[in-house]
Formats: structure tokens, sequence, C-alpha cells
């Protein structure tokens, strides 16, 4: 008997379970709970833990499906999975939201994030949500992905759709287990498809009735931020509760700068970030983008690139939710 | 001193560096069509760290990302401000880790100058 592993990563929403759910042909152990806390209402659920699956290839081979949990304060879970369970896998498959502003910073993140991890297995992009939005295409994940120096598969698959997911499966185990019937298990799945009959709703819509909250709140609901500014258009306050006014005082001066250096230095591109940091205080942070600002204090152990990826999320949260 | 900067250097994800006393540049290995970068980068660490000392904080690190590059700037001992810049596709750590392993160095060498 053949068993292989696969665990499936990528940010909140990429699919990760519905991709498991869409395999499995045992009941899925799913841990997840209602969202509770207000980061991302946008979603009814999410992963807390992990997700699992098996299904039979053939009579001697046999798959287990893993997934991680994608918010980033259940990160310790990733570590955890990595040394232990899926320890032995055979592929990282990173689920690519293609809704997110910028799925190549979702891509960069967890690369750097399962960096050890990929040494030893492959590594398969997998790119959800195409249907929703189409952009960007397959020749720009291609081309994008090789200027980062990374060479690997990309497939666009609908996470819902079993005998999508299945190519992935394919992909990976395929050239070992030569003896599958792909076309029967894909039938066999179907009953597995979530995929909407008729047209979809589009989520925004169906959720609306979930009433947004703040993006303060939604910052202070994120590991490790303990203070949030939100800015407008015009780079003035619109909310804030950063308790210090010494840090209130310099988040103010960092937006300024940045304000001041993206009408002279236009030319240089775009100022995403400016951040500052001390050995013994707290990080502060500034994510420009045009219509809004963000200004966060954050835990002086967290790392920057998890600041940066949480400020992302929730600056996407806000546009989503504005 | 100029010997350190060529160290720093060598860790080739660092693409240039400089060091400023006050607002004067003291050494610099910036390449000529970064010059711009290195501009903006005195400017936004000199402010940065003056409010930082203004307001009694001790942050003494800072990072910018301008377009596909970043400009980190260290605040070392004596005033002095280390200045590197790396691609923004670059983890903050390798800047940060290797920057503070020449930093004791430099300290000892900005008595020097
Ligand atoms: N339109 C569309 N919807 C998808 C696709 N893949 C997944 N979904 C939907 O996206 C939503 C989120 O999927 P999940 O599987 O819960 O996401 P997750 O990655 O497990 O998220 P966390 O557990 O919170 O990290 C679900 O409503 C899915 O039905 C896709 O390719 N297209
Ligand atoms: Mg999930």
């Amino acid at each position: 008997m053949a068993d292989y592993k696969i665990l499936f990563t990528g940010s909140v929403c990429s699919g990760k379970t519905t991709a498991i759910k869409s395999l499995s042909e045992i009941e899925t152990v799913d841990t997840d709970a209602k969202v509770s806390d207000s980061v991302i209402r946008r979603k009814q659920r999410t992963t807390i833990a992990m997700d699992y699956g098996v299904l039979e290839l053939t009579d001697t081979a046999k798959l287990h499906l893993y997934g991680t949990p994608g918010q980033e304060r259940f990160r310790f879970m990733w570590q955890l999975m990595m040394s232990d369970l899926v320890a032995d896998a055979e592929a990282l498959i990173l689920l690519v939201d293609n809704t997110r502003t910028d799925p190549f910073k979702d891509i960069r993140f967890y690369v750097e994030e399962f960096r050890d991890y990929l040494v030893k297995r492959r590594l398969v992009i997998a790119v959800t949500h195409a249907d929703v939005r189409a952009n960007p295409d397959y020749n720009y994940y291609m081309n994008e992905l090789k200027r980062m120096g990374l060479f690997t598969t990309v497939l666009f698959i609908d996470a819902r759709d079993p005998a999508d997911v299945l190519k992935l499966v394919k992909e990976v185990v395929g050239r070992r287990e030569k003896t599958v019937d792909w076309q029967a298990l894909a039938e066999k799945l179907s009953g597995n498809s979530t995929v909407p009959e008729a047209v979809a709703v589009p989520e925004e819509v169906a959720d609306s009735g979930a009433k947004p909250v703040s993006l303060i709140d939604a910052a202070i609901n994120t590991r490790g931020i303990t203070g949030a500014m939100h800015l407008g258009a015009d780079r003035k306050v619109l909310s804030s509760n950063v308790a210090s006014m010494q840090s209130q005082a310099l988040l103010k001066a960092m937006v300024n700068l940045v304000s001041a250096l993206e009408q002279k230095a236009a030319f240089l591109g775009n100022i995403d970030s400016f951040m500052l940091c001390g050995e013994e205080q707290e990080t502060l942070s500034v994510f420009v983008e045009e219509e809004q600002a963000l200004g966060m204090c954050s835990d002086k152990g967290l790392s920057l690139t998890v600041v940066k990826q949480q400020a992302a999320d929730l600056l996407q949260w806000s546009r989503d939710n504005d | 001193m100029i010997e350190l900067l060529e160290a720093v250097d060598e860790l080739d994800f660092i693409e240039g560096c400089c060091l400023m006393q006050a607002d004067q540049v003291v050494f610099s290995t910036f390449p000529a069509e970064r010059r711009n970068h290195e501009t903006i980068a005195k400017k936004a660490f000199n402010y940065v760290f003056q409010n930082a000392a203004k307001l009694r904080s001790a942050h003494d690190e800072a990072h910018l990302e301008i377009g596909e590059k970043r400009v980190s700037g260290f605040l070392l001992e004596g005033n002095q401000i280390l200045i590197c810049l790396s691609s923004k596709h670059t983890n903050i750590v390798n800047v940060r880790n290797n920057v503070r392993e020449l930093h004791s160095g430099l300290q000892q060498q900005a008595q020097i100058v």
C-alpha cells in the first residue's frame, strides 16, 4: 500500500478547505469555526487548526490531504504540521486567490514561510477564483514567477470542482501511480462538487447582511497589532486607536514624510511601506495606497514580513467593505 | 572605513550603501543610477530619526519601500546613519542581520573618521 501526502496552503479564502472537501471520500475532518472575530466578516467560516481528507487512488495507493489554517494568527500550526504530520509529504500546493490585490505578494509570503520545507519537495501553484477574476492570466503568472526565480507548475482550478482539484493530484503523483483511472475518479467524486448550478451570487452581495466593522476593529483583532490609524485619500486621519501620544506623533510624521516623497519622487515608483523599528520599541509602520493609508503599531517580535502581510490583508479587507 | 563599507557591499543582495553624519555623506557606494534613492533615503531617515529623538523614542532602524527597491536606515552611535539599498523582494531580516553584524565594527570605525 502506497500512502501519499499532499499539503495545501494559501491565504484565507483561497479554497484549501474546499479543495480537500472536493477530493475526500470520507467526511473530512474540518476544524472550521464560525468567524467570530471581526477580522474577516466577509467569510462565514475559517479553518482554525487544519483540514484533513483521504482519497483512494487505486486498491494499493491512498492519498492523504492536509490543509493549513489560512489566518496568520494560526501560523504556529504551520510549523507544527511541517515538523510532524506532513514532514513526509510529496508536495506543497499553494492556493492563490486570483481576486487578491497582489497575488504575487501572497506567493512571495508563502514561499518565504515554507522555504525550508520546499527544499525537499515540489511546489505547485494552483490559482483559484479565476472564474471571478480572470486576470492575472496564466502567461502573466509564468512570466512573473520566472522573474522571481520560481520555476514551478501553475494550474488554474476551481477548488469547488473535484475534476479540477484532481488535476493537481495527477500533477503530483501521476508519474508514479500509472494505473490510476483519473476519469473514473473524477466521475466518482463529482457528487462532492459545490460549483453552483446557476450563476453564482457574488459573495459580497450574499454576505451583505453582515455589518462591516471598521478597519481599526479588524486591525485590533489581528495578532500582534496593538494600535492602528486609518487615513483617507487626503492623508487625514479617519479614525485611530493608537494609545501612546509618542507613537501617534511618529506615525503622523511618517505619513507626512511619505506624502511629501510621493509627490517629489513619483518617478521612482510607489511608496508601499515605511517601517520604523527598535530593539525595545513597538514597530511602527505606514502603508499607503491611493485611496487610503494605514498606520500600525505592532509587537516588536513580529517579523516585518508578517506585518506587511497583515497590512495587505487589512487594506484589502477595507477595500472589500467600502 | 572604506574597507568596511566595501565589506557590506560584498553581501550581494545589498546593492549599495552609504554612511551619513548629520546630513553629510561620509562615504557612499551607491551605484550612480541609484543616486535618487540615496537622496530620498537621506531625507527620509534624517527626518524620521530626528522625529524619534525629539519624541524621546529609541527607534533606530527604518525601511522604506519605493518602487521595486527598499532603502534601509540604521542609526549608529554618534548619530551616524548607515543606509543600505536592496530589492524589496529580499528578506528584510537578511539586510538587518548582516548590517547588524557590521554595526559594532562601524561604530568603532566611526570614531576614527
Ligand atoms: N468562485 C469560486 N469560489 C471558490 C473557489 N474556490 C473556493 N471558493 C469559495 O471560496 C470560499 C472560501 O473557501 P475555503 O475553502 O473556506 O477557504 P480556506 O482557504 O479554507 O480559508 P481559511 O480556512 O479561512 O484559511 C468558499 O465559499 C468556496 O466555495 C473558486 O475557484 N471559485
Ligand atoms: Mg479552511
